[in-house]
């Protein structure tokens, strides 16, 4: 059979096993890839290559950082550090309309400058949020759509976890997807905030103002964001500055929120055990679609097909923004039905080369790549935030939080469009890394 | 942290519970494997804190106020350390659910259709990781045989070859189990 037929039957096969057997995306991957170099090549070739991308997957150093930044996310999860974040922006914000949705997005912003994930970052919030804004009566549309998407500032935010496995896909360097991703996530939680002032102004119910503050209590509140943002400067600014490398920081984040936890008493033994269990779970998974990916990317290299994709699409007469375009819708339907994670990891050997063919920059490609994947954790049937919000709030109607994000996805959208006609939001802060 | 937020946290991970099975033999191969994946989730567990240990020491050694150098080596035990952390947590992941899947569809087939599809899935991963696993050690005993060591501390690595081989073994060893679950329990134990 011809090259070209057996990669794209090698991609229907992989499609029928993860929909119709549920099979794991990392073993389906693998599994698939496998299988594929066995046809192509031979079974000694197939079992010699999926050992030997295992074994050198596993032991790579540059995957390090991964389980590194995963532990730093759960140790400010397990600690308590969300509630005081919140508690700042709600006595700064609380008493405005909408203001509790304000501080939830506030604090959602600055908890994901420490943890990298969307889900743990929905999941921290929605049980400080959630509570406090049913206190105040707000209106379950507001409050559940609020924590639900607010949790996407998680992947876009670094460190994000789903930034450094692009980076470590498409050999791009980690220190300037994450500090690409620093105005795009601004952005994004400027406009999910504008979206809350203009449904509060439409509709005051949606979201009733709140008690006020004094000025003193709003200063002495701020002691309890300091730790946060001088772990996000630690971290960051090590990289910046080149002092670390992505896994240094990764370690010297989780050393310094140990110990600053562990001192403060806000940390218990459980707690430690249950962030590095939860850690190496997640981090075992990230792995392991990582590997699949890279076996199932042999195959497809063997036969030729991303670098056929990449060609046609060049050779188009139509304009590049027309196919991006194109690529983020089948990205958008894409993560509606899968983990946004796994999604990227499989489609990136596919559509990657095909946007450097393009002549798109590979970080302001992989920035919208990564933001519009990420709507996936927010859109049905999958949206994985939406059953953390319902988990947390069983009274909400599964309905009304998916009708409650779509007032935040038109934001979303609004922030992808003005990323497409300015990618220097993307660009400028890498652009100071010399 | 209240009781209650811990249990939301956990609310998306279906939690491997032991069932009581009318099949002894089944029983006791689902012990060994809890045990074994227990034991080495644990050692994982002392991995990922030697691997933050380890660069943290390492950052710290090469300040000029220190000694002012980094630890020899450092960077090559990481990926070894990294290697043995994460194949020891590859069957803990599988048992917690914890690796992504696509299930909108299996979940809407009725009982039989999905047990046959689970069953299914259950050979082909145990086949994959068993050859995998058998290629590894392979390799690992040609490294044994060879003598090879790491370049920069000179030490012998065939040991992290061979934990990455038993991470692989371990999580045939789960499917194993999951397919002798559902082939031989009875119907009420499921």
């Amino acid at each position: 059979m011809n090259l070209t037929l057996v990669g794209i039957a090698g991609i229907v096969i992989l499609l029928l096993v993860l929909f119709f057997l549920g099979m794991p995306v990392g073993f389906a991957m693998g599994i698939v890839g496998f299988c594929g170099f066995w046809y192509v090549r031979s079974f000694k070739a197939a079992v010699t290559m999926a050992g030997t991308d295992i074994w050198t997957t596993f032991s790579s150093y540059g995957l390090t950082v991964v389980p590194l930044f995963i532990l730093l996310g759960y140790i400010a999860f397990n600690s308590g550090i969300a509630e005081r974040l919140y508690d700042a922006a709600y006595k700064w914000f609380g008493h405005f309309r909408g203001g509790l949705a304000i501080a939830t997005i506030g604090a959602d912003e600055l908890f994901a400058a420490i943890c990298g994930s969307n889900t743990a970052t929905a999941a921290t919030m929605g049980a400080v949020a959630l509570p406090e804004m049913k206190r105040y009566h707000y209106d379950t549309k507001l409050s559940s759509g609020t924590v639900v998407t607010g949790g996407t500032l998680g992947t876009i935010m670094p460190p994000s976890v789903v930034l450094i496995i692009i980076g470590l896909q498409t050999e791009q360097s980690i220190v300037k997807l994450f500090l690409g991703g620093i105005l795009p996530a601004i952005l994004l939680g400027a406009l999910f905030i504008v979206t809350i002032f203009v449904l509060c102004r439409l509709d005051p119910q949606l979201g009733p103002a709140g008690p006020k503050t004094s000025f003193g209590e709003k200063l002495r509140s701020l002691t309890g964001v300091i730790e946060a943002i001088s772990i996000f400067l630690l971290v960051i600014g090590g990289l910046y500055t080149g002092l670390f490398t992505p896994t240094e920081a990764g370690a010297v984040g989780v050393f310094v929120t140990l110990l600053v936890t562990v001192l403060a008493r806000r940390l218990t033994w459980k707690g430690v055990v249950s962030s590095v269990s939860d850690a190496l779970k997640i981090s075992c998974m990230v792995f392991f679609l990582v590997t699949g990916a890279i076996i199932f990317g042999r195959f497809l290299a063997v036969t030729r097909i991303p670098f056929m994709v990449a060609d046609f699409a060049a050779s188009l007469e139509i304009s590049r923004y027309v196919i991006l375009t194109f690529v983020l819708i089948i990205y958008l339907i894409g993560g509606c039905f899968m983990d946004s994670l796994g999604f990227l990891v499989l489609t990136v050997p596919i559509f990657f080369p095909l946007g450097i063919a393009l002549g798109f920059d590979p970080l302001w490609y992989s920035i919208l790549l990564t933001m519009v994947t990420t709507l996936g954790a927010i859109t049905p049937p999958v949206g994985v935030n939406i059953y953390v919000v319902k988990a947390l709030a069983p009274d909400i109607e599964i309905g009304t939080i998916f009708k409650s994000v779509s007032f935040f996805l038109l934001a979303s959208i609004v922030c992808i469009a003005v990323l497409i006609l300015f990618p220097q939001i993307v660009l400028f802060v890498p652009g100071m890394v010399h | 942290m209240s009781p209650r937020f811990c249990s939301i946290v956990r609310s998306g991970l279906s939690r491997e519970t032991p069932v009581k099975h009318s099949n002894h033999g089944i029983a006791f191969f689902e012990r060994i494997t809890r045990v074994l994946n227990h034991v080495l989730v644990c050692i994982a567990g002392c991995f990922l804190g030697a691997m933050v240990l380890l660069t943290c020491a390492n950052i710290f050694f090469r300040l000029p106020w220190t000694i002012g150098m980094p630890i020899s080596g450092a960077f090559e035990l990481m990926g070894y350390f990294g290697a043995v952390a994460m194949a020891f947590s590859l069957a803990f992941t599988q048992t917690r659910k914890g690796h992504i899947a696509v299930d909108i569809l299996v979940l809407g087939f009725s009982r039989r259709p999905r047990q046959i599809l689970n069953s299914i899935n259950d050979v082909l991963c145990m086949v994959f990781f068993g050859a995998v696993s058998w290629q590894i050690t392979r390799y690992g005993i040609t490294l044994l045989d060879t003598g090879e060591v790491t370049e920069t501390l000179g030490i012998i690595y065939y040991p992290f070859t061979f934990c990455v081989a038993l991470g692989c073994a371990a999580i045939a060893l789960v499917f194993l189990t999951d397919l002798l679950r559902s082939l031989f329990s009875k119907e009420d134990d499921k």
